[in-house]
């Protein structure tokens, strides 16, 4: 038998993307109502508002809302909203009133007529006075702007005109403040798709897709704190500019976007109002396995589980990984919910060289057998905050489906199958908006500082000692281990370039290298302060006689004049030296794609000894009274 | 009743939220309950997605006009779609 739980199921899991079962939910929800079930509905319905709905779902949906609040007295917090815009708003202002729900905020809502802004502010006795808002809204297009650059501007005419601009706007800020009492809520300029200059347009200053950028950056350094911008651009932009900007809706009833993009600017919008409200989630709760790296760990162990570069599939973790420490980084608490014994979850955090996210990363560790629905009220309790804090991120269904059914409270995204989505899906969600500065986001401001810092020294050949210093890099020299084996066996199947022999070996032959005590197999992993580089070189010397014979050397050109080679020769010097070898000796054997390091030992110090059919050149350097060589690396 | 009017009635009943809506040629907005401006723009979309069309602004607005039949949305249909009125 169908129960209402496998509808809503349904639907969740197919983020309400198919029709049928759209359909299905809405005809469940209003024979329910129809049952006298008012009061499960309106506890069941902010969970059902989802972003991304389409236009006729949402619709639907929000009537179903308005049949709920006429049978039933709402509970939530209540909140007076007006919106003011010089477009036809009324269809957003429901699917704003929708999205609210999410949060399980009642809005109340006053709508100043099409086109009457700047009336409304301005008149003391306009209905917007009357209404006395908690929150205004002010939603513009381009269409707005009360300045636009001429084709003869120059360059100061034009600043000129972004101040006048911003300075309107300020304008309202202040009475909004002042005479209303009431938080700013300022969208931004979403450019046109169209630019009459073309590529110029960024350039020329009467450019109009330059000037609104100019205007929305003035209106980001201009607006206080208690002023939230909306930015309506970036909304533009990651929905396609010309999708977006498609005019047949405003040219018929001047509807501020098409109303297929109509649910996704109201969800952005609530968010931000749900982060005024403090009704926004807190913390994410990961799951690990196929999660945070590909395979299980419990049965793959460190070598086996993918996750590095190298590996499409394990890049992606890794591009996952990335998001979730900068969503860390800017406050977000970070927490673990895994079915795994816990010493062997923690080992990947502790010693898996790829993992960007570490033990100190996280805030709450929580893997055992227990089920996820009672570790997630563990975790809400550990860390002292409440269940609709969480939001909990796990590739297999069950465990969501499960969670969704027990612990409600708590927000549960679809996963989809394809790592490289990770991102995408949860971003999407928009949960963890935010409207004040913390130390946190300083920190992440420090960070785009510094990369700016980055190329600007990097320019200039004098300063190069200062931006390799600047970059405070740490690298590992260590064997070739477990956890490293298939992206050392995948570097020497694939290196091109930086590849002084293009010598190829199979996973057997590296084993085989590994047990050899004649042989020494290195890799080097770096990292720097902008983010780890993985396993970036690998380098198998052999012993001849009395001499250390470099049979591969390979490197990522990422890392590419960065001194990781003057570290690599110091650290086998070091070995030749231990295991009273006299020599070094290093190949090069020309290929149509290596001509990069056909200098590569001469800049190292090494002599030339033979140069047989001249093709292959053997090179070598005498370990007696050699000195390492200086480079800004340090090793961990 | 023609595939076309078949899955035209689905996409009304979605868009009125009415499972015993029944659309004929010469049904119009004084027969559907709740046909204004507003649904007009929902029908438009729903209608857009379930056949992959699109309207131009110019027909948006014919199809908005006062004594506007669902027979004349099929026949505008058939045109871009193809498929039988």
């Amino acid at each position: 038998m169908q129960t209402g739980a496998d509808v809503v199921e349904r639907y969740l899991a197919t983020s309400g993307m198919d029709a049928d079962i759209c359909s299905e939910l809405l005809g469940w929800l209003k024979a329910r109502l129809a049952a006298g079930h008012a009061d499960q509905i309106a506890d069941l319905f902010p969970r059902l508002v989802i972003p991304g709905l389409d236009y006729t779902t949402a619709n639907s949906l929000h009537r179903t809302l308005k049949r709920i609040r006429s049978l039933h007295e709402s509970s939530g917090r209540s909140t007076k909203i007006a919106v003011l815009g010089s477009s036809t708003t009324h269809q957003l202002v429901e699917m704003i009133d929708l999205y609210l729900q999410a949060g399980r905020i009642n809005a109340h809502f006053y709508e100043a007529d099409y086109g009457t802004l700047y009336q409304e502010f301005l008149d003391p006795g306009s209905g917007l006075h009357r209404f006395h808002p908690d929150l205004v809204l002010i939603l513009v297009s381009w269409r707005d702007l009360k300045e636009r650059p001429a084709m003869g501007d120059g360059a100061e005419e034009v600043r000129r005109k972004v101040q006048a601009e911003v300075s309107g706007w300020s304008d309202l800020w202040r009475i909004a403040q002042e005479r209303l009492g009431a938080q700013v809520i300022q969208s931004n300029f979403a450019a046109p798709p169209w630019r009459v200059m073309g590529n110029f347009d960024s350039r020329h200053p009467a450019g109009f897709s330059r000037f609104i950028s100019l205007v929305n950056t003035a209106l980001a350094e201009t607006a206080p704190s208690e002023v939230t911008l909306h930015d309506v651009d970036q909304l533009s932009a990651a929905s396609g500019r010309w999708e977006w900007g498609d005019e047949r809706f405003y040219h018929q009833a001047k509807l501020p976007c098409p109303p297929e993009y109509l649910a996704d600017y109201a969800h952005s919008l609530a968010s931000l109002m749900l982060a005024h409200l403090g009704a926004g989630r807190k913390c994410l709760v990961l799951d690990l396995d196929n999660t945070l790296w590909g395979g299980v760990i419990g049965d793959d162990g460190l070598g086996g589980i993918r996750l590095g570069q190298g590996e499409p599939e394990g890049e992606a973790f890794v591009a996952f990984q990335r998001y979730v420490k900068a969503l860390g980084e800017r406050g977000v608490i970070l927490a673990v919910c895994s079915k795994n014994t816990d010493a062997v979850a923690r080992e990947v955090f502790e010693k898996h060289t790829e993992m960007v996210l570490r033990m100190e990363h996280i805030a709450c560790f929580m893997a055992n057998w227990d089920d996820k629905a009672t570790n997630l009220a563990r975790i809400a309790e550990q860390l002292n905050i409440g269940l609709n804090s969480l939001v909990f991120f796990d590739d297999n269904p069950a465990e969501r489906s499960i969670v969704r059914r027990l612990r409600p409270e708590v927000a549960v995204p679809e996963v989809p199958s394809d790592p490289a989505y990770y991102i995408r899906a949860l971003d999407r969600q928009r949960y963890f908006e935010a409207l004040t500065i913390s130390a946190e986001d300083l920190k992440r401001t420090e960070f785009y500082r510094a990369d700016s810092q980055r190329q600007a020294l990097g320019s200039s050949a004098n300063e190069l000692d200062a931006f390799l210093q600047s970059l405070e890099m740490v690298a590992r020299v260590e064997p070739v281990d477990a956890t490293t084996l298939e992206r050392t066996v995948q570097l020497i199947g694939r290196s091109n370039q930086f590849n002084l022999t293009t010598r190829r070996y199979s996973n057997a032959d590296i084993r085989k290298f590994m047990q050899d005590p004649n042989w020494l197999t290195r890799t080097v992993t770096l990292r720097d302060r902008f983010g780890d580089n993985g396993l970036i070189g690998v380098l198998l010397t052999r012993t001849e006689s009395d001499a250390l014979v470099i049979d591969t050397w390979l490197m990522s050109c990422r890392v590419l004049k960065r001194g990781v080679e003057r570290l690599l020769l110091n650290s086998i010097v070091e070995q030749a030296n231990h295991r009273g070898l006299k020599r070094i000796v290093g190949e090069f054997i020309p290929t149509p794609k290596n001509g990069l390091v056909r200098d590569h030992y001469q800049s190292l110090g090494f002599t030339q000894i033979d140069e047989d059919s001249g093709e292959t050149t053997r090179w070598q350097l005498l370990v007696d009274g050699w000195k390492p060589l200086p480079h800004f690396i340090r090793e961990s | 009743m023609s595939a076309l009017q078949s899955d035209l009635q689905k996409v009304f009943r979605r868009v009125f939220d009415d499972d015993d809506l029944t659309i004929s040629d010469s049904t119009s907005a004084d027969d559907i309950d709740g046909w204004d401006s507003m649904a007009h723009i929902n029908l438009i979309i729903a209608i857009e997605n379930q056949f992959k069309i699109k309207f131009s602004a110019g027909e948006i607005a014919t199809l908005a006009r006062r004594g506007q039949t669902v027979g004349n949305m099929m026949e505008m249909l058939a045109a871009k779609t193809g498929l039988r009125a």
